[in-house]
């Protein structure tokens, strides 16, 4: 494996370095050669002769010509708790050559973040960094921090992820856009009113109007805070920009959106791209190579289209089928995972024309915030037993409220009719307890499902003790949870919801839903917050139990790929109102309304992305219908998202602190 | 104060329209703020004005009864004192006229000084005024900037020595530390006067009057700076610590701040918002440190008054200092809180 | 507390359905199959003990505890250590008044020529009961305001809230001056007056920690369930609060001794009993800080602060675990 000499790397011109020769006040050129060293550079040292990339097969392509190179870069968080040091990255090398695009693609705790934090030396103080980080052929360690900060923002930017937390809460965003270019004073803005100028000229590319520069982070909507995000990370002209998770939490259209505008500006101005995502489909549209990480190693490297259709390692191909592509016959009610739930029968249940639960004319209107708000409109619903019916819609589009008034959690208006069994859905707090033995329903995290004071077995036989079940306690929790194939049963009763993987978790969650008996299971979101490889284990488990034990399920989700995954009927929710439904196939693969379409177009899948890109004016022009057309309407949607999923706000912040180890 | 932030409904706000799906989140009007603060005020200085009856002419029994128990008087002088404050009324007489005096400033007329309370009050209200105010000052300033060097400063020295001290300086009673003071400032080495606001024989008015007034401020601000700074310091030091890991100071330091502008011009900010609040809260522990330390250095100010209520014991004193007391610190509250809108664009939730 | 474990790190690894994580896994999964209950029991009781270790392991804490387990012996043991009659007036004619400490008087003696350090150890018998009687009595107006302000939403929530905020902005030691200024004097008097003004505090953080437990998509499951208020009370909400209640209880003792002798150095305390606060009341009486009497003043102010200083470090302590998000602080 050939390895690039510090000392000439440094040494070299880089033609990526635009920034040295534009700005006179960039300081790095002058002091690469002096020995600014730190314990990093000793750890290289001891480093090189054992160490190897795991990333084969593309450090040859090494050229000066790279605006940022990782080479054999390991890192280490020490940690006072018993479990010791942990390596949070290992031994990655990989280059960002100038004007190119990388994708990093990796699952929560795969190290990607704190690779990325390195390349601009922001590691925490309890990280140790050993290898090299070359930012503009300079090795980012000789630099003092006053050069350190000079390189900050003018050489390379970050795109943070969830821009909800990276702006400051208190200053106005156009302030916080200034301040970057204040810093980083060069020729084009060397006056107030220049700064100014450019300030709202930023604020134009990314779509934003200069009224926005007064505005206050939480003023805005989530879209507009990562446009901000994205104006700041161009303001001082970077060779590079950084992109951590620059979608996620958003809706697939604000997504494909904000995407194609990055992706755009990035062109335009030959910058340079390195983004980190957990999700493949977002990186195959917008970077030309990807590599995939796992337990902070590159277990793959390549040509984004190869990784994507053709991965080497069974790991890469787990994420790619995370995101089934619609129309494809092979992933049709079959989820890939390397763990498939088993059929125990030889009969499958499948569909039948029993009705089950029936929504005719369902509104739900409630008032939030000092205004009403008609969440649900309308709505006609049939759920038939061993039906699998997804819901498809974008938050705000009034999905949960549905689900929380089928469930009689919220009560819908007069004039709508709800039937369970061909009766109407009780009202009394004890007809409602019964109801609810019928009825079950699954949430979305299964990390802040389960309390986590609480074992298994407790959380399991929770609503057997709230519904007096009378029959054998224990021997009813073993059989739920084997049904979600936690076998044996007992091994699983003690553990506590920390102890438990993300995905043994949600079948914990499911299995306490199942000790009911229940007819009915609604599921929401039941795999947003699970890790892709996680993703169809729970989806071919949901679908297992349909055919063993006839479940009816609705399953509320923004996927479109899960639908086509495991649904046998979907409805497409838009603004309170079911805008389309039918089969799936029907549905999906011959869309009649608008927003179906749209829905569609929108989701990143890199088979159709690829052909996008040969012809770049395609996003463009659904972004301008999709604009044109949300223009016009009401900001319900907006409202019932405030009021009825801020809890969630709450708690994915909460879970996010809680990730503390980069394994 | 903002502890009930998630209670508050919010108005809608007009869209830009630009997203649906994408819609920035409905803000809140000034005037509906305004409106709930000041009514929640209004609220607790009603329940001040029912408390302060309630405790002083229900929970005794017969408040006369009380104030002869100290000394010896006769049935007759007994049903004259009943008299004089209208206790021979109904109850709901007496609320009446309570109410109406609230309303018309009369707080009656002090037992032990044969003077209406009121003016009393107005009498004593301005070395209180002076004392808690400079001790506020500086504790303020003093606690919150140690507090947020602490936690900047973490495991540091710095942060042992001064976190130490604070935990010891909480668990003094103020009384104590006030006695000590004395004792070695005073009593011992003479230095400062052992007690009042002014030395016999110093002209009013003059530049010795001045100095004179501030010889005598020194210990009493330094027993009450001394108990409080530690409280806004830890306040400061756990808000500040809270913030450390936020997001936005790695953009700052991305962006290229040094580390101080990171903490003054990001970090400290955001700190100081929920610190504000606390505070305001903490007011009311310095009036009542004010009582036992206008005490202990015979400060003429309300806490004497109160002391002086105390021992009389002179119920409609003391019932007219608890009121004003606790009417002021609602009214600081309120303050507080318009303050903290003003300084916070979201109004955070506590 | 078994809460503390969410601060176990690395537990959420994604691996394939198999047996899940054995780092708590008791004996009793080897010797056959234990009851649900039992396997429960056994992890709280490692929980516990690994509580144990980490308070151990938190230095001011484990000194404070000692010296609390010191000062309830002597409050414990009070008149086996000084006979009662060593506080009698009548009975110390012939004892010298205000001696300085010396060999024969270890911490000197008072204005009637009583031993001081007597006075001191039966001071602490008042001090610790009024400190931990008001201090449980405002722990559970403040646990059920703060749960029910923060579990019920509408007219009966808002109106607790108000009531919260009310005793939160007012100062309670001028209400509890009040108090005990109109009541009859004596300990109980006390007791009431500190713990009906000092529970607004608790019931703010109960609140709040009630409201991120009431977020929790646990609850909303519970309710998909059918359970009713009481069970949610009681299976989610209580344990969720309790760590927090119990760190709150061990802070508020120490400002309840403080409540305690400040009434008591303002004349409101039971004047028949020793306490802290009545011995530097005592002091001031007799004017000992510009006469010089420093022993009279030292002494009872240190115990003071010692006590409470240790109730605070162990309550400090308690808090690191309860809420392990504090503990880098």
């Amino acid at each position: 494996m050939s390895r690039t000499d510090p000392a000439t790397a440094s040494g070299a011109q880089p033609a990526g370095s635009r920034a040295a020769a534009e700005a006179p006040g960039t300081t790095q050129q002058k002091h690469t050669m002096q020995q600014m060293g730190t314990t990093q550079q000793k750890g290289t040292a001891q480093q090189k002769g054992t160490a190897q990339s795991t990333g084969t097969g593309d450090t040859a392509a090494r050229q000066a010509g790279s605006d940022l190179v990782f080479d054999d870069v390991s890192i280490l968080y020490s940690s006072r708790t018993s479990r010791g040091d942990i390596p949070a990255v290992k031994n990655v090398t990989l280059e960002l050559p100038a004007g190119g695009t990388l994708g990093i693609a990796g699952e929560s705790g795969s190290g990607k973040s704190t690779l990325i934090l390195s390349a601009l030396r922001l590691l925490p103080h309890n990280a140790t960094l050993t290898g090299q980080v070359l930012l503009g052929g300079t090795d980012i360690a000789e630099l003092n921090f006053g050069q350190m900060r000079a390189v900050r923002w003018s050489q390379a930017s970050i795109i943070f992820q969830g821009a909800l937390h990276s702006l400051n809460p208190v200053r106005p965003v156009g302030k916080q856009i200034l301040e970057a270019l204040e810093l980083h004073v060069k020729d084009d803005w060397r006056t107030d009113a220049a700064r100014s100028t450019r300030m709202h000229e930023l604020l134009g590319h990314v779509d934003l109007g200069p009224e926005i520069a007064k505005s206050y982070p939480h003023e805005l909507s989530g879209g507009q805070k990562q446009r901000v995000m994205i104006a700041m990370a161009l303001a001082c002209d970077p060779d590079i920009i950084i992109a951590d998770e620059p979608t996620t939490a958003l809706d697939v259209i604000v997504q494909e959106q904000i995407l194609t505008r990055l992706r755009e500006l990035v062109e335009a101005r030959g910058i340079s791209l390195l983004m980190i995502s957990h999700d493949l489909s977002v990186l195959a549209a917008a970077c030309d190579r990807l590599a995939i990480m796992r337990e902070g190693e590159i277990v793959e490297l390549g040509p984004a289209e190869q990784v994507c259709n053709d991965p080497k390692e069974e790991y890469t191909r787990q994420l790619a089928d995370a995101f089934p592509t619609i129309g494809d016959p092979d992933s049709r009610l079959n989820p890939m995972t390397r763990n498939p739930a088993r059929i125990t029968t030889d009969t499958p249940h499948e569909m039948t024309d029993e009705v089950v639960l029936a929504a005719e004319n369902l509104n739900v209107t409630f008032s939030a915030r000092g205004r009403t708000v008609r969440a649900v409109r309308n709505v006609d619903l049939t759920l038939h037993r061993s039906e699998i019916l997804a819901v498809v819609g974008q938050s705000g589009s009034g999905k949960t409220t549905l689900a929380r008034a089928l469930l009689g959690l919220q009560p819908p208006d007069r004039g709508s009719t709800l039937t369970f069994h061909g009766k109407p859905l009780p009202t009394s707090a004890k007809g409602l307890r019964a109801f609810r033995r019928d009825v079950q329903m699954i949430l979305q995290d299964p990390s802040g499902s389960l309390n986590p004071a609480l074992s298994t077995y407790e959380s399991v036989a929770e609503g057997l003790r709230v519904q007096k079940f009378t029959g054998d306690e224990r021997q009813r929790v073993r059989e739920s949870l084997e049904s979600t194939e936690l076998i044996p049963g007992e091994d699983f009763f003690e553990p506590i919801p920390q102890e438990l993987s993300g995905g043994q978790r949600q079948r914990v969650v499911i299995a306490s839903a199942l000790a009911l008996d229940p007819d009915i299971l609604i599921a929401d979101e039941p795999v947003a917050s699970l890790d892709a490889s996680v993703r169809g284990e729970i989806l071919s488990l949901i679908l297992a139990l349909k055919k063993n034990l006839g479940l009816t399920a609705l399953v509320i989700t923004h996927d479109l790929g899960l639908a086509w995954n495991i649904a046998d009927t979907v409805a497409v929710m838009y603004r309170g109102e079911i805008v389309e439904r039918g089969p799936v196939e029907q549905v999906l693969l011959d869309p009649q309304h608008d927003y179906t379409r749209q829905l569609l177009a929108a989701v990143p899948s890199f088979r159709s992305q690829r052909a996008s890109m040969t012809a770049p004016e395609a996003p463009g022009t659904t972004e301008q219908t999709g604009a044109s057309q949300q223009g016009t309407t009401e900001r319900t949607g907006a409202a019932e998202q405030s009021a009825t999923e801020r809890p969630d706000a709450s708690r994915r912040t909460g879970d996010a602190a809680q990730v503390v180890d980069p394994q | 104060m903002s502890v009930n932030a998630e209670t508050e409904a919010a108005d809608p706000q007009s869209a830009d329209g630009r997203e649906d799906i994408d819609a920035p989140p409905p803000g809140q009007s000034f005037g509906g703020y305004l409106l709930r603060k000041v009514g929640g005020a209004l609220i607790s200085l009603l329940m001040v004005v029912l408390l302060g009856f309630f405790a002083f002419r229900i929970l005794p029994g017969d408040p006369v009864q009380k104030i002869a128990r100290e000394r010896q008087m006769s049935p007759e002088q007994m049903e004259l004192l009943r008299a004089e404050y209208g206790l021979d009324k109904p109850l709901v007489v007496q609320f009446w006229d309570y109410l109406v005096g609230i309303f018309t400033g009369n707080l009656g007329t002090s037992y032990v000084y044969r003077e209406p309370v009121s003016q009393l009050i107005a009498e004593y209200a301005w070395p209180t005024l002076l004392l808690t105010g400079s001790a506020a000052i500086l504790a303020i300033g003093l606690g919150l900037w140690m507090g947020q060097l602490a936690a900047w400063k973490r495991g540091s020295l710095f942060d042992k020595l001064t976190t130490s001290t604070s935990l010891v300086f909480w668990s003094v009673p103020t009384f104590w530390l006030a006695l000590l003071l004395l004792m070695i400032f005073a009593g011992r080495l003479q230095w400062l006067p052992t007690g009042g606001m002014v030395s016999p024989g110093v002209e009013s008015g003059s530049l010795e009057h001045v100095v004179d007034v501030a010889k005598h401020l020194i210990l009493p601000v330094i027993t009450m700076t001394a108990v409080v700074y530690a409280q806004y310091l830890m306040v400061m030091r756990a808000s500040l610590l809270g913030e450390m890991s936020a997001d936005y100071l790695t953009t700052a330091r991305a962006k290229g701040l040094r580390e101080d502008d990171v903490r003054l011009k990001h970090a400290v900010p955001n700190a100081l918002l929920p610190t504000v609040t606390l505070v305001f809260m903490h007011i009311g522990g310095l009036i009542t440190g004010a009582v036992t330390v206008e005490t202990v250095f015979s400060w003429p100010g309300l806490g004497k008054l109160t002391y002086e209520a105390i021992s009389g014991p002179d119920l409609p004193l003391l019932q007219g200092t608890f009121v004003v007391f606790s009417s002021a610190i609602i009214i600081m509250n309120l303050l507080a809180d318009l303050i903290y809108r003003q300084l916070d664009p979201r109004v955070r939730r506590a | 507390m078994a809460h503390s474990s969410t601060s176990q790190p690395g537990s959420s690894k994604t691996s394939p359905p198999g047996p899940p994580g054995t780092s708590q896994t008791s004996p009793a999964t080897a010797s056959g199959p234990a009851s649900p209950r039992a396997l429960a029991w056994n992890r709280r009781l490692a929980a516990a003990q690994k509580n144990w270790k980490v308070f151990l392991e938190d230095r001011a804490g484990v000194a404070g505890g000692i010296v609390l387990i010191l000062v309830v012996l002597v409050a414990a043991f009070a008149p086996l250590i000084a006979d009662r009659s060593m506080l009698d007036v009548t009975q110390n004619l012939d004892q010298p008044r205000y001696a300085p400490p010396s060999a024969e008087h270890p911490l000197g003696t008072d204005n009637y020529g009583r031993e001081l350090w007597a006075r001191l150890v039966w001071g602490a018998r008042v001090s610790l009961i009024v400190g931990l009687a008001a201090t449980a009595m405002s722990m559970i107006i403040g646990t059920i305001m703060g749960m029910a302000a923060g579990h019920f939403s509408g007219l009966f929530g808002g109106l607790i809230m108000r009531i919260i905020d009310f005793f939160l902005v007012l100062p309670s030691l001028l209400l509890a001056i009040v108090l005990s200024s109109v009541l009859e004097r004596g300990v109980l008097t006390i007791v009431i007056a500190i713990g009906i003004t000092s529970w607004a505090g608790t019931a703010r953080i109960v609140r709040a920690q009630t409201l991120s437990a009431e977020s929790r998509l646990y609850i909303e499951r519970a309710k998909v369930l059918g359970a009713g208020h009481w069970h949610i009370i009681r299976t989610h909400l209580l344990p969720a609060v309790m760590p927090l209640v119990l760190a709150n209880t061990t802070l508020t003792v120490g400002s309840a001794i403080i409540a305690e002798s400040t009434l008591a150095f303002l004349g409101l305390g039971d004047t028949t009993q020793q306490s802290w606060g009545t011995i530097l009341k005592n002091a001031m009486d007799v004017s000992a800080a510009t006469s010089g009497y420093w022993w009279y003043i030292l002494t009872p102010g240190l115990a003071i602060v010692a006590v409470v200083l240790a109730f605070t470090l162990v309550g400090r302590a308690i808090e690191a675990i309860a809420n392990p998000t504090l503990r880098s602080r």
